[in-house]
């Protein structure tokens, strides 16, 4: 059962659901968990988010109705929690707006499942130093590939407004490593 | 203007490499995890469903009670407590009034009691006339009635 279409099938059927669901998990997890990973940076946060989803995912079946494909909807619903998650934990942690980013970053270095060197540290934290759209697209596009149309089902952003984020973001990372590249060791 | 072939920073063009790993055997146990997850949330749901069902009855019960108190005993208290306040001023007037008008016997000397009743004093009622009598004891009685008891 790879197929998306006979996981979906098979979804429907109160008698293959439960296996359905663990072929849907085994095929997608390893992809929700980097995109996850790559908003949230830290891997406990990333582990409850990736939990969270996959719930959310199996309470929201009955309302998928295929009119986009299973993997947008699965995307969808993982950035939206990596997102609500995000912003819960800012809205704890955070005592003002310019803090907001400092989270990510304070959760990025004190994460012990990092093995970057440290020109991919600095990489991390200016794609982190991002407002949160831009960041997403970031990730979406330099990271994982995906094409903007696709990204554009997922994030129900029109393919030129991703195209702008996109560029914007580009430009800042770049000022980031610029500005920051000389303290580095070669 | 936002194509991608204008923007080609430096960074851009580096090996892109994965910094972050996860801890081992990591994916290999998820599905169970979730699994696991979605059968506590399921059993918690059940569980908060179940107590609400036990509660019903009782708090169906109660909010009966709560409608019959505010619809029999809330308007019998209102409005029939008020005749029974005034009933018991009532009372306290009639008790005070006794209080007043009884003959407290402790301050009464048994000798002038005796006295009066075995007295062989009568002037008193010689003193008195008949017809005032008669007067006094036809009193409530019509003429049919009086002339009837005058030739008994």
């Amino acid at each position: 059962m790879t197929n998306d279409q006979q996981i979906v099938d098979s979804l429907k059927d109160p008698a293959t659901k439960e296996l359905a669901f663990r072929h849907l998990i085994s095929k997608y997890k390893e992809r929700l968990y980097w995109h996850i990973r790559k908003i949230v940076l830290n891997h406990d946060d990333t582990d409850d988010v990736l939990q969270n989803t996959f719930i959310k995912i199996w309470n929201g079946l009955d309302s998928f109705r295929a009119e986009s494909s299973l993997f947008t909807w699965l995307y969808r619903i993982a950035t939206n929690e990596s997102i609500t998650f995000l912003n819960q934990r800012k809205r704890k942690n955070i005592s003002s707006l310019t803090d907001e980013n400092q989270y990510l970053i304070d959760n990025l270095e004190g994460d012990s499942y990092f093995d970057g060197d440290e020109w991919q540290m600095l990489l991390q934290k200016a794609v982190a130093t991002l407002p949160d759209k831009q960041r997403l697209v970031f990730n979406m596009k330099y990271f994982d590939e995906i094409k903007y149309e696709e990204m554009s089902e997922i994030l129900e952003t029109s393919v030129g407004a991703l195209k702008a984020s996109y560029h914007h973001a580009v430009k800042k990372v770049e000022e980031f490593v610029k500005s920051h590249e000389t303290r580095i060791e070669p | 203007m936002y194509e991608e072939e204008n923007i080609e920073p430096d960074f851009l063009k580096r090996p892109k490499t994965n910094p972050f790993r996860t801890p081992d055997y990591y994916f290999e146990s998820l599905e169970d995890r979730v699994m696991g997850n979605i059968e506590y949330q399921t059993k918690k749901e059940n569980s908060s469903t179940r107590i609400i069902r036990l509660l019903k009855p009782a708090l169906g019960l109660a909010a009966s009670f709560l409608l019959v108190y505010l619809l029999v005993y809330y308007p019998i208290n209102t409005f029939l407590l008020k005749d029974t306040a005034k009933t018991a001023v009532t009372d306290t007037t009639t008790a005070d009034w006794l209080n007043d008008y009884s003959i407290n016997l402790t301050s009464v000397d048994e000798d002038v009691i005796v006295n009066a009743i075995f007295s062989e004093d009568t002037t008193n009622l010689s003193e008195t006339n008949p017809d005032e009598f008669l007067a006094y004891l036809s009193t409530g009685l019509n003429d049919v009635e009086i002339y009837s008891e005058i030739q008994n």
